[in-house]
């Protein structure tokens, strides 16, 4: 148990620290498409920080801190050591290696692809082996939680899982299952021209398996914010989850409709048609249905609590919460940042009304609210609830944790919402510098000013963070460490329905459906021979 | 059965269903209901509403007007065999041949403005798209097409591979090392013009296509090159009488810079400006 403790905490340490300095090349990105002056004013240092940041940020960062909390669960709900902890060890060391292979190129300009890669452009070889060893590194984990999974199933035939590990089970398999889509992009169509063997490459193909990843990613990342909302926050708000099954049939739709909604990120690329456009569509509208079941759930939770502390009246219990929890409050503001930022997916989902908002920065202000905002505020409570946990001391302070919280809330605010405004403006993304003197550019000037401010907000809301997390490991020991404690359901059966305690019917039905909604849409492209675009590898040449 | 069993299997069907409804109505209205209510003409029954669907358009209406022969900037097409060859050149075999071509294009301490292009350094796929070009006549000289038709391809890749193996312009490296004021804070305009281009004009920046930095494939290095020959091109692609640029990127830009800008990124780019000063 003493050294499970040291794995999930070297984990958590490791995501921390690379999040960071990619904190710190957000906030320089922003300036730079601002009015504002910076150092290092070029296209070129905008795109390799772009690169870095969302490398880091959107795979790095999330990867070790799911697998480190992945851990965590693991051994607290089953009750018992981590199966294959040395594996564990590798995984991570594959995670950290990997995440510096990649990092260390695009710090010399040698892969400024953006951290989607966009074939035509071809990076350093060295780039994509490490985001493939921290993909590996992850698959450990994916490994190391199913068989856990399993072997206490095993050993506890008829009982129910502990919900949040098989949440975190659930977790483990959609990213086992959504990772090989950019996985096999990388081994089969990007690694060969970066090696200098091959001189083009399939865009629509790497797009588009690119986008089996590129979706479900976001439910990876979402899946560890979900299990503190169903079985952390009730307990820290002093009640119960209001419905365990509830919570089941969240995480099993999340793993089913997950990947095969990815081409709504296609919707304006001209490799497919139109019919598995809308499929798509529709698939993605029925993956809002776990989030709006969620959302009813956990107000329930909330007003379940609020009331057996005392909350009368028909709004009078949100009062009464303890809104000084982190845990609470983090969910609180998750949820109100849930809100604009499903409201703003609807429409990007949307087949005719992404026309509106494609490739703008209303995509990149949305992205940045539903996964900045209300994901990671989540990561930073469960950081907090774990930290005492796996460090045996207090958490130094609460105050400070709230008020680090209530920082990220309002920056991320005050950040996105003016963004969101300048993409309908027009603002394309991924540009590095704008001419505010033309008039057109000029109207969106204040916006931009205004993100800025945010951003300088979210960067103070970091630095709390690392002061809380620094004060704590440093506090004066406690005597007895209080385990994680799990809320307990309004209702908790000694059953529950088969279906909702395992995952091969739901593999197989994700499997079908990936098979109908996918196979058509990748398989076109060994028949219809004309994505071809030139991608060359420079590195190659210099090492001639 | 026993009733677990039993709640399984019903469980089990109830979601497949579901599923199966919900995917009849995405498949039902993306393949069938829209592409038919959507105005697209020819959908006369439901295969070639499909057919429109998966997005294999059957062009059936044939044009009756008139077209004007189409106009082919270039014959090099970057496909993988073209791509393979070009790159795929011997360099000692390209020395021999280029044994011909110093006498004009002479080493550059001898001249300082020749308006004769400099080669040594030239990346492979521009002097492979080059010399092909010349060979087809889709770029003009009398003399360039003459040398051109006299050799293979397989020849031009040679001297490609030679002339790239010269220390002369930059290598193209595909490194984007960041420097400071390549913004529109850079009070030189033209400076500006070469990294951050001109929106209001619609011009683009002459970095994001000629580095350093990024290269688009086939755009030459522009820095060391001759002065002379910089401004010749930027005219002649202005004028129209150079036009082996695909989809007129050059044509248009040219076309919107004042004579004197030509000359100015003519000769910032010939004095090695490599944007760090």
């Amino acid at each position: 148990m003493e050294r499970s403790r040291l794995l999930s905490l070297a984990h958590l340490w490791a995501a921390f620290l690379c999040f960071l300095p990619a904190a710190f090349l957000g906030m320089w990105q922003l300036m730079m498409r601002s009015p504002l002056r910076v150092p290092l004013d070029d296209p070129n240092a905008y795109y390799a920080s772009l690169t870095a940041h969302g490398s880091i940020m959107a795979y790095v960062f999330p990867t070790l801190f799911i697998m480190g909390f992945g851990y965590a669960i693991t051994v607290s709900t089953l009750g018992r050591s981590l199966r294959g902890e040395s594996w564990a060890w590798m995984g991570f060391f594959f995670c950290v290696v990997g995440g510096v292979m990649a990092l260390v190129p695009i710090g010399f300009g040698r892969s400024s692809v953006l951290y989607t890669f966009y074939p035509p452009l071809v990076g350093s070889v060295w780039y994509y082996l490490g985001v493939a060893l921290v993909i590996i590194g992850s698959y450990f984990w994916v490994a190391l939680m199913l068989i856990n999974f399993s072997a206490w199933k095993s050993d506890n035939p008829g009982k129910p899982v502990p919900l949040a590990m098989f949440a975190i089970s659930a977790c483990a398999l959609l990213w086992g299952w959504t990772a090989l889509g950019a996985t096999c992009e990388v081994v089969f169509q990007i690694l060969p021209v970066s090696l200098g063997l091959r001189h083009t490459i399939d865009a629509g193909l790497a797009r588009t398996l690119f986008s089996v990843t590129l979706h479900a990613i976001v439910y990876f990342w979402l899946i560890p914010a979900y299990i503190a909302f169903y079985t952390l926050m009730p307990q820290a708000a002093g009640g119960r989850l209001y419905s365990d099954t509830m919570g089941r049939i969240t995480f099993v739709l999340f793993l089913v409709f997950s990947i095969p909604v990815g081409m709504h990120h296609l919707f304006m690329d001209p490799e497919h048609g139109s019919g598995f456009k809308f499929v798509h569509s529709v698939l993605t509208f029925i993956v809002a249905l776990p989030t709006l079941l969620t959302v009813f759930t956990i107000v329930a939770s909330l007003e379940i609590a609020g009331r057996v502390r005392g909350g009368k009246g028909l709004l009078g219990w949100i009062r009464t919460l303890p809104w000084g929890e982190p845990m609470v409050l983090a969910v609180g503001l998750s949820l109100l940042l849930l809100a604009p930022g499903g409201f703003g997916g609807l429409i990007n989902m949307s087949y005719g009304m992404n026309a509106m908002i494609h490739n703008t920065s209303w995509v990149t202000a949305h992205f940045h609210l539903i996964f900045g905002g209300a994901v990671v505020i989540m990561y930073f409570a469960i950081a907090y609830e774990l930290w005492p946990r796996l460090n045996a001391r207090p958490l130094v302070s609460k105050r400070a944790a709230c008020l680090q919280l209530w920082l990220w809330f309002w920056g991320m605010l005050i950040m996105t919402l003016p963004w969101h405004a300048a993409g309908l403006m027009g603002q394309p993304r991924r540009y590095a510098i704008f001419d505010y003197s033309d008039p057109a550019v000029a109207k969106m000037a204040s916006l931009d000013i205004t993100s800025v401010v945010g951003g300088l907000i979210l960067l103070f809301s970091v630095l709390v963070f690392f002061y809380v997390l620094f004060r704590s490991t440093f506090a004066r020991p406690e005597e007895s460490v209080s385990p994680i404690r799990y809320a307990l359901a309004v209702n908790p059966s000694a059953t529950v329905h088969p279906l909702l305690n395992g995952f091969v019917f739901w593999n197989v039905l994700l499997l079908a459906l990936t098979l109908i909604s996918y196979g058509y849409p990748i398989g076109q492209f060994f028949f219809l021979h004309n994505q071809d675009a030139p991608a060359r590898s420079l590195s190659q040449e210099v090492l001639r | 059965m026993s009733p677990e069993n039993g709640s399984v299997h019903s469980g089990r069907l109830l979601a497949v269903t579901i599923l199966a409804g919900i995917l009849a109505l995405g498949f039902g209205f993306g393949f069938l209901v829209l592409p038919r209510n959507q105005g697209t003409p020819g959908l006369a029954s439901a295969s070639d509403s499909i057919y429109q669907a998966l997005g294999l358009h059957t062009h059936n209406n044939s044009f009756n007007t008139v077209q004007p022969p189409a106009k082919i900037p270039s014959y090099v097409a970057w496909t993988e065999a073209t791509m393979q060859q070009a790159m795929g050149g011997d360099a000692k075999r390209g020395e021999s041949i280029a044994g011909n071509c110093t006498g004009c294009h002479v080493e550059p301490a001898h001249t300082a403005e020749s308006g004769m292009p400099r080669l040594a350094g030239l990346d492979r796929l521009v002097t492979y798209k080059q010399l092909d070009d010349y060979r087809s006549g889709t770029r003009l000289s009398d003399t360039m097409s003459a040398v051109a038709q006299s050799l293979t391809p397989k020849q031009y890749a040679d001297l490609a591979a030679y002339f790239a193996s010269q220390k002369g312009l930059p290598e193209n490296r595909g490194e984007r090392a960041p420097g400071s004021h390549r913004s529109y804070h850079n009070a030189d305009p033209v400076q500006r013009l070469i990294y951050a281009g001109d929106p209001k004009r619609g011009i683009a920046a002459c970095a994001s296509c000629h580095g350093p930095g990024g290269y688009l494939i086939g755009a030459p290095a522009l820095i060391n090159q001759d002065a002379l020959y910089l401004e010749q091109q930027l005219l002649a692609f202005a004028q129209g009488t150079r036009s082996n640029d695909i989809n007129m990127s050059m044509r248009t830009i040219a076309g919107l810079l004042t004579p004197a800008e030509m000359k100015a990124l003519a000769s910032i780019y010939a004095k090695g400006f490599d944007g760090s000063k």
